[in-house]
């Protein structure tokens, strides 16, 4: 230190002890006094120094930072939850359980029936996941079971001896009738093969429209192309599709609004709930097993359209109902609302298109609308709207996705299977998504309630698709899942901290690491300088 | 409560004319009412109140049929089981001085911004508290209006001041939940006309309502908009109903609501259109004392609401007149044709029955005030009511740690005491000192009592929940009290300022509700609750400097580094004579890179040569 007080600009001459690496050392070493050589002692105390800096550095620092910055990410089961979007851990099942209804026929006779149309039936080769199973039942109270509408029994086949073979289908149950030859029934008989062929031709035609559903379900889902059915037409998946789009999401209870809107001041009161009472209840009690419904009204006076003209065109309709001033908020409660609207007014549709008359229409995920004549008071009575909630029913039972074809029995049971797999399909691309985005941001936080709801939906998954065989068990199962699985998708909180840039992170860090960094630094790295020289020197002492 | 009077008089010259007024109150006929009220204020104001009434019966509430009932609140009302519901958008202040009583008694208005409460039906507090959420929420969406920022800090239960206006069974008002919250700093808007006029069942589109825009609504010097909904039973029996009372009351300013829309800016007059007062000696071509204040008013109804009235509502009981204007008898008022005028006896307001397709409008003309038929302003309008009280409060003291409140309530009555409940909501962040309460009375001297009655305090918890503070006093004729307390000023939380922090924090109204006259033979005015709110607060705190964070951690980290690499130099390196050390200087530097740029021309020329 006595070098300060002699030179005012000595601070520049204070250097460490390895300095002498400088390239330009050697010559200044010939002028230069050499420093008074250390003692061991002192070298062994400055390693612990700076050994001692960075273990804590290393041992307690660098735990903390990690420790509090760390963002918690859950433990995801993402390699089950990508099965599952890739159809592997459960191929989807639906069989259709075909119930025969043969009193007259002979036990070993019916048996035989039923194994040769069932063979029949599995050489036709549809796709696995939608396979018909006929089946006897073995007792009179099972028989009587399965006309229960709430069975699993699709649909039961009850044969009949007649002239010739001829079926027709039950109107208002789930009933095909199948009149026979006597001679067509025994066993073993050419007779008897067509019969079964028949049986078999007119089963697949009668679930031929739940086939194309459910193979254009499992084309729309996430499941990858080499699992899914190929053979469908370009022409009925786009009906189909069609179809799929314009049918609401699916709940156990769906809120159904009646509106009445008139340009003016009157009609102001209606006999709806009368006429909901006619002419819908039968049609919601029927659906009752799948959804439940809740009715509110309401008469809106003074209601300007969103279109004038007197004839409305295609376009017009889309644009008919004015949101902005028409009170159609959906219902308060976690269900969908459904809306019907009548508008009292004279404006008529220009050409509708063919499955609409020329009064309704029904808009997509929304609910329907029927243009009535203004009546002559100010009071609308029930059987005027007869026809508008007759149209409201159809409308209502195509925006709930029912199929078309068959009695009203068969179409619920086959809307129940419809449901089971799309929503079983839904949950499962959702789990996929949810893999998929928690593997492609590492930086996004997965709280505990996203696992939480991961599991419960892979839990019900597992139970839709163990269950799927028991249609309403299945459903109840894949709707759990289904919201399970979007509540986990769309947690609130991995969405807040999504963006925390870069630099951000470095304009807290720099101002402190750079000065404490670097003294570190280098102290570490002469160090090892130091102690390479020392070992060098001490090999060519020895 | 059904008052139905029937007052007729005999025009005695001419007996022929038989005027039937009809005037009908509470549960009418006609399941829908509405009326407008005008009033002329000194001024040159005019205030103007609506009132739309429309009920449905509870068994077609409970099955869900709305006919004029609203359907989206409906549906919320019953969502979350709520008994009675009272929303207020209010906006600018109410000039007791020269505008004297409050109209509807002051029990349909609120404190700036919004103010909501309700009696819900639930079990536990929990429950309340929750359905109270959700009732917020709901409401929120439907009005447009942030009252989702109503959360338990600006939530409280008033013990005192509100008392439920409907009939309800003992058995529901046992287990029903009041809570009141309040958002003081909303800025009420067109946004929230809009939803309003959708609950009407005419719209806007005819009726009254159909004088309603925002522009003008708005722009008014006081305006507030309130919500009611309460169960009513007809006292001789028959079914309950639910109604949903809607009011609006605006204070207009009549020059400024003349203002075609065209040309809405204000710019002054030319000289030549400047009222001067002449009487003054100065008068002179350049010199002129403004003689707005001293002249009559002069205006017709579609200047003022910017519109005509498009008819009337058809679902009205076309008994009830739905236009009246409280005017003295001597005032000239004209109106469209077909209209048929009815002359209250009193001779202090007349109606106007309207026919259904008309427009209507009124014509009130310039009163002369010289000449042969000068008329003074008692002659133009009727003399505003003297308030029960007056309020108003204000901040004292100074700095940004400590503050007071005080409020001076006068009674100007001479002869009779006034008792009344005064509460206060205040935020969190305010933590007042209940023992600096004190009141001080000048008046009536000589008289000492204490005029605080009862006092119902809940402190404030920090980020749970807001101060609530009821006081029942008792004010004696002629006097006037001066409640003053003293409050701490809370440092907040970063996150926890506005965007606007140097704007200062609203502060609610306090509310004053006047208890109704034990005395059997006390004025009508004295016999029923009425209300008075305060104006709302500024109350400003110490902010931080927003940038502190980054300051903070370039402050510190520059501290930490400095003493660090002392410290750690010392400990690390050796310190030796200057002449043992090795020599560092500018010319080693320099020829350091000479040579390292030399070396690295070399290979560039070296890589070069290669190429060729």
């Amino acid at each position: 230190m006595s070098s300060l007080s002699e030179d005012p600009t000595s601070t520049t001459t204070i250097t460490t002890t390895t300095s002498d690496n400088n390239p330009s050392t050697d010559n200044n070493t010939k002028r230069r006094k050499q420093p008074p050589p250390e003692t061991p002692s002192h070298i062994r105390r400055r390693s612990f120094i700076i050994a001692s800096f960075w273990a804590i550095v290393l041992f307690l620092g660098l735990p903390i930072w990690w420790k509090t910055t760390t963002i918690y990410r859950a433990d995801l089961p993402l390699g089950e939850m990508m099965d599952w979007a890739d159809g592997k851990a459960c191929s989807p099942e639906f069989p259709i359980r075909v119930a025969i209804d043969a009193p007259d026929v002979q036990a070993n006779e019916a048996e035989s029936l039923v194994r040769e149309t069932q063979q029949t039936l599995d050489a036709m080769k549809d796709f696995p996941g939608h396979r018909i199973r006929l089946e006897i039942p073995e007792t009179p109270m099972d028989r009587a079971a399965s006309l229960n509408p709430n069975s699993n029994t699709a649909l039961v086949i009850r044969l009949k001896q007649g002239d010739a073979i001829a079926t027709t289908l039950h109107p208002h149950l789930p009933i095909l009738e199948v009149t026979y030859p006597s001679d067509s029934i025994v066993p073993g008989t050419s007779a008897a093969s067509s019969l079964s062929t028949y049986l078999a031709t007119e089963l697949r035609s009668t679930f031929s429209e739940e086939q194309a559903i459910m193979s254009y379900l499992l084309a729309t889902s996430s499941i990858p192309s080499e699992r899914r059915p190929q053979d469908f037409s370009q022409q009925i998946t786009e009906s189909l599709s069609k179809r799929m789009t314009r049918s609401l999401k699916y709940s156990r209870t769906y809120h159904l609004t009646f509106s009445l809107f008139t340009s003016g001041p009157s009609p102001n009161s209606w006999e709806i709930e009368e006429a909901v009472r006619q002419y819908m209840d039968p049609v919601l009690n029927m659906l009752n097993s799948i959804h439940n419904f809740t009715i509110d009204t309401q008469v809106q006076l003074y209601a300007t359209p969103g279109v004038q003209s007197q004839v409305l065109t295609k376009e017009d309709l889309s644009s008919f109902i004015n949101a902005a001033e028409w009170p159609l908020s959906p219902s308060i409660g976690g269900a969908p609302t459904v809306n019907f609207v009548v508008y009292i007014g004279n404006q008529t549709i220009g050409v509708g298109s063919e499955s609409e008359t020329s009064q309704s229409w029904l808009i997509p995920q929304w609910g329907s609308v029927y243009l009535l004549s203004p009546p002559p008071t100010d009071y609308v009575p029930a059987e005027l709207l007869k026809q508008p909630i007759l149209t409201f029913t159809s409308h209502l039972l195509s925006l709930l996705g029912t199929p078309q074809s068959g009695s009203l029995p068969m179409r619920l049971s086959t809307l129940t299977r419809i449901r089971s797999a799309d929503l079983l399909l839904r949950a499962s691309s959702s789990l996929g998504s949810l893999a998929r985005l928690s593997l492609a941001l590492p930086s996004i936080s997965i709280p505990p309630s996203v696992a939480d709801g991961v599991a419960k939906s892979m839990h019900h998954l597992e139970l839709a698709c163990a269950s799927s065989t028991s249609s309403n068990n299945g459903l109840e199962h894949a709707r759990i899942a289904e919201e399970e699985a979007e509540r986990a998708f769309f947690e609130k909180s991995m969405v807040g901290q999504l963006y925390f840039p870069d630099e951000h992170k470095i304009a807290v860090y720099l101002p402190l690491l750079g000065p404490v960094g670097v003294p570190l630094l280098m102290g570490l790295l002469n160090e090892i300088r130091a102690w390479k020289k020392r070992r060098a020197e001490k090999q060519k002492a020895a | 409560m059904l008052l139905l009077t029937i007052q007729s008089f005999f025009s005695s010259l001419i007996p022929i004319f038989l005027f039937l007024f009809c005037h009908v109150r509470g549960v009418s006929a006609s399941d829908y009412f509405e009326q407008l009220n005008l009033k002329p204020l000194p001024h040159l104001s005019l205030l103007a109140s609506f009132d739309f009434r429309s009920n449905t019966t509870f068994s077609q509430f409970e099955a869900q049929s709305y006919r004029y009932f609203p359907r989206s609140l409906g549906q919320i009302l019953q969502h979350v089981g709520t008994k009675e519901l009272h929303l207020r958008f209010s906006l600018g202040r109410w000039d007791a001085e020269s505008w004297g009583a409050r109209p509807w008694d002051g029990t349909r208005e609120g404190g700036t911004g919004v103010e909501l409460w309700a009696w819900l039906e639930a079990d536990t507090d929990e429950e309340a508290d929750h359905k109270w959420l959700t009732l917020t929420n709901a409401l929120s969406g439907l009005f447009c209006a942030s009252l989702n920022f109503i959360d338990q800090t600006r939530t409280i239960r008033p013990a005192m001041s509100f008392r439920p206006e409907g009939d309800h069974p003992n058995s529901t008002l046992e287990n029903t939940h009041l809570l009141h919250g309040v958002l003081p700093h909303e800025v009420v808007c067109t946004e929230n006309l809009t939803p309003f006029l959708k609950l009407l069942p005419c719209k806007g589109k005819s009726g009254i309502s159909s004088l309603l825009d925002g522009h003008k609504l708005f722009d008014a010097s006081w305006q507030s908009m309130a919500i009611d909904i309460r169960p009513v039973c007809p006292p001789s029996g028959g079914e309950c109903v639910l109604e949903i009372e809607q009011t609006i009351d605006m204070v207009l300013d009549i020059e400024r609501s003349k203002r075609p829309r065209g040309n809405p800016i204000p710019r002054p007059p030319p000289g030549h259109d400047l009222k001067c007062n002449t009487s003054k000696p100065y008068h002179s071509g350049d010199t002129c004392f403004p003689a707005d204040l001293l002249d009559s008013q002069d205006w017709t109804l579609d200047q003022v609401f910017g519109k005509t009235m498009k008819g009337t509502c058809p679902l009205t009981d076309p008994n009830v007149p739905p236009v009246c204007i409280q005017a003295p008898e001597r005032r000239d008022v004209y109106t469209t044709g077909g209209v048929t005028e009815y002359k209250d006896p009193s001779g202090l307001s007349r109606c106007y029955q309207i026919p259904p397709d008309s427009e209507f409008s009124l014509v009130l003309p310039r009163m002369p005030r010289e000449g042969e038929n000068a008329k003074t302003d008692a002659d133009e309008m009727v003399v505003p009511e003297t308030p029960l009280l007056y309020a108003e409060r204000s901040f004292t003291g100074h700095g940004q740690e400590r503050g007071g409140v005080q409020s001076i309530l006068t009674n100007p009555s001479p002869d009779t005491e006034v008792e009344f409940i005064y509460m206060e909501s205040l935020p969190w962040f305010m933590r007042i000192y209940l023992h600096t309460l004190k009141t001080r009375i000048e008046g009536i001297s000589g008289n000492n009592e204490d005029v605080i009655e009862e006092i119902y305090y809940r402190p404030a918890l920090d980020r749970a929940r807001g101060t609530q503070l009821e006081l029942r006093m008792r004010i004696p004729p002629a006097s006037t009290v001066f409640l003053t307390y003293d409050f701490e000023k809370t440092i907040l939380r970063y996150t926890e300022y506005p965007p606007d922090a140097n704007r200062g924090f609203d502060v609610a109204a306090s509310v004053i509700t006047i208890l109704p006259s034990s005395d059997p033979n006390a004025p009508p005015a004295r016999q029923k609750t009425s209300n008075l709110r305060t104006t709302s607060l500024l109350l400003s705190l110490p902010t931080p400097d927003f940038s502190m964070p980054y300051n903070v951690i370039i402050f510190t980290s520059t501290a930490i580094a400095l003493a660090f690499g002392g410290l750690y130099n010392i400990l690390v390196r050796r310190f030796v004579a200057a002449d043992e050390g090795p020599e560092v200087d500018v010319t080693g530097i320099k020829g350091k890179i000479i040579h390292g740029v030399m070396g690295l021309l070399k290979k560039i020329k070296g890589a070069k040569g290669k190429l060729e």
